[in-house]
């Protein structure tokens, strides 16, 4: 399984934050994006649309479902094709 | 020629709120007329082609709204959230049910940056669906009127209008029609408009020969009306609205036909019009709109005309013209149970009039 680096999850960790409008202190890699974040499916979807932009990777909107934490996030990038 | 709806009974205003060029509020832009204070300033470089425009100063949605759901908000929504913040502050003791509060905004493409930018960004990513998805809601031109409901609670109807310099007028016609039929109970009404580079360049490169090179403004009006009865008088009573299309090119003939037949459905006489606001028009519309209310009136130096003062401000100077009338009424002491007129061109070919008494 491939994992991200470091310098991968401080720029997933920072559009995380650029797009649920939080500072990087507000969020944990377990703390959830809807429960705890008050974000929305817009959110979500801007969310995996700018790791795509950003990353140059291809994630499937089956994913989102995954999508729910940065751990998830970690996760669901880490096993993209890349 | 035709035309769009004649009067009934009059209905209340409220309240209303205002951000101009002059700055936010009421009292900056009341005085900024009272005082004829050019809003003209120099634009930085390669912030459109004019070199000059009337801008809201230092507006900055995120500034002046918080950090939270501001993100991706354009310079159009900022403005008519918060304008509408403003409004519901000052019609806080009418106690408004959210559920049969309406909205209608008129506007002229919403904003053409964020459909610009969103579209752009389709033809230069690396794949056409790379695009910000952040900006879908901003790019259509509801994006504004739907904020502005959900920001604020406001359940009832919610209409945007896209009817260029018409717009403002147009969105009280329609929300007469909201409150005389009985879907809501108030309506939150007015127009906006933003200032950015991709408007600048569609003006710059749409504008007619006998037009050419308006200063553009930008800004929000909005007002609060309501068929039901209010403990305190109203600031002003709407009595009538009417809409044609001048089709012929004869500018004058169809605004003196649209302002008679105004004054007439609303059972007044042409002599008790004490104050009016043409629209500024440029070339012939304009001309034609001034000829027009001086044959009719006798206003003497009542005639408001604000766009030397604050801009070209398209969809946003029907509502900023109301607001106008009635901050400069509110100053006035002799304009109580006045009428007021005001009139609106679009090169489109609609010329909209609205008769209002002053309180």
């Amino acid at each position: 399984m491939a994992v991200v680096t470091p310098d991968e999850k401080q720029l997933i960790k920072g559009i995380v934050c650029d797009i649920l409008e939080l500072e990087s202190d507000e969020i944990t890699d377990d703390s959830l994006f809807v429960e705890d974040h008050d974000a929305d499916s817009m959110r979500l979807i801007e969310i995996l649309s700018s790791l795509e932009l950003n990353l140059k990777v291809t994630i499937e909107q089956s994913e989102l479902s995954r999508m729910v934490n940065l751990q998830g996030v970690y996760e669901v990038v880490g096993n993209t094709a890349r | 020629m035709s035309n769009v709806d004649s009067a009934g009974s009059g209905l209340a205003i409220v309240g209303w709120a205002v951000t101009s060029p002059f700055g936010i509020g009421r009292s900056v832009f009341s005085e900024g007329l009272a005082a004829g204070r050019s809003t003209e300033r120099a634009i930085e470089q390669g912030q459109g082609p004019a070199g000059t425009a009337c801008l809201v100063p230092e507006f900055d949605s995120r500034a002046v709204l918080g950090k939270k759901g501001t993100r991706m908000m354009n310079r159009v929504t900022g403005m008519a959230v918060s304008t509408m913040g403003d409004l519901l502050r000052e019609v806080s003791g009418h106690r408004l049910d959210p559920d049969t509060t309406g909205l209608v905004l008129g506007t002229t493409v919403g904003s053409a940056q964020s459909t610009i930018d969103f579209t752009r960004g389709s033809l230069t990513g690396e794949r056409p669906f790379h695009v910000e998805p952040g900006l879908i809601p901003y790019a259509v031109m509801n994006g504004a009127a739907g904020q502005c409901a959900i920001w604020h609670g406001v359940k009832g109807p919610n209409a945007t209008l896209a009817a260029g310099r018409s717009a403002g007028l147009l969105a009280l016609n329609y929300a007469r029609r909201l409150l005389l039929t009985g879907r809501a109970g108030t309506v939150l009404c007015g127009a906006a408009e933003e200032y950015s580079v991709a408007r600048a360049w569609i003006s710059e490169r749409s504008a007619g020969n006998d037009a050419p090179g308006a200063v553009l403004g930008e800004g929000c009006a909005m007002f609060a009306l309501t068929a039901e009865p209010t403990d305190e008088p109203p600031l002003a009573t709407l009595l009538a609205v009417k809409a044609m299309t001048c089709s012929d090119g004869d500018w004058y003939a169809t605004i003196r036909r649209c302002i008679e037949q105004t004054v007439a459905a609303a059972g007044v006489q042409p002599c008790d019009v004490w104050m009016a606001s043409p629209s500024g028009a440029a070339g012939a519309a304009g001309q034609a709109e001034r000829a027009a209310l001086g044959d009719l009136f006798e206003v003497g130096d009542r005639l408001v005309s604000i766009t030397e003062l604050v801009g070209e401000t398209h969809a946003a100077s029907g509502a900023l013209q109301l607001a106008a009338v009635l901050g400069l009424a509110e100053r006035n002491p002799e304009s109580a149970q006045r009428l007021a007129v005001v009139t609106s061109t679009d090169e489109s070919g609609t010329v909209a009039v609205c008769l209002l008494r002053l309180s």
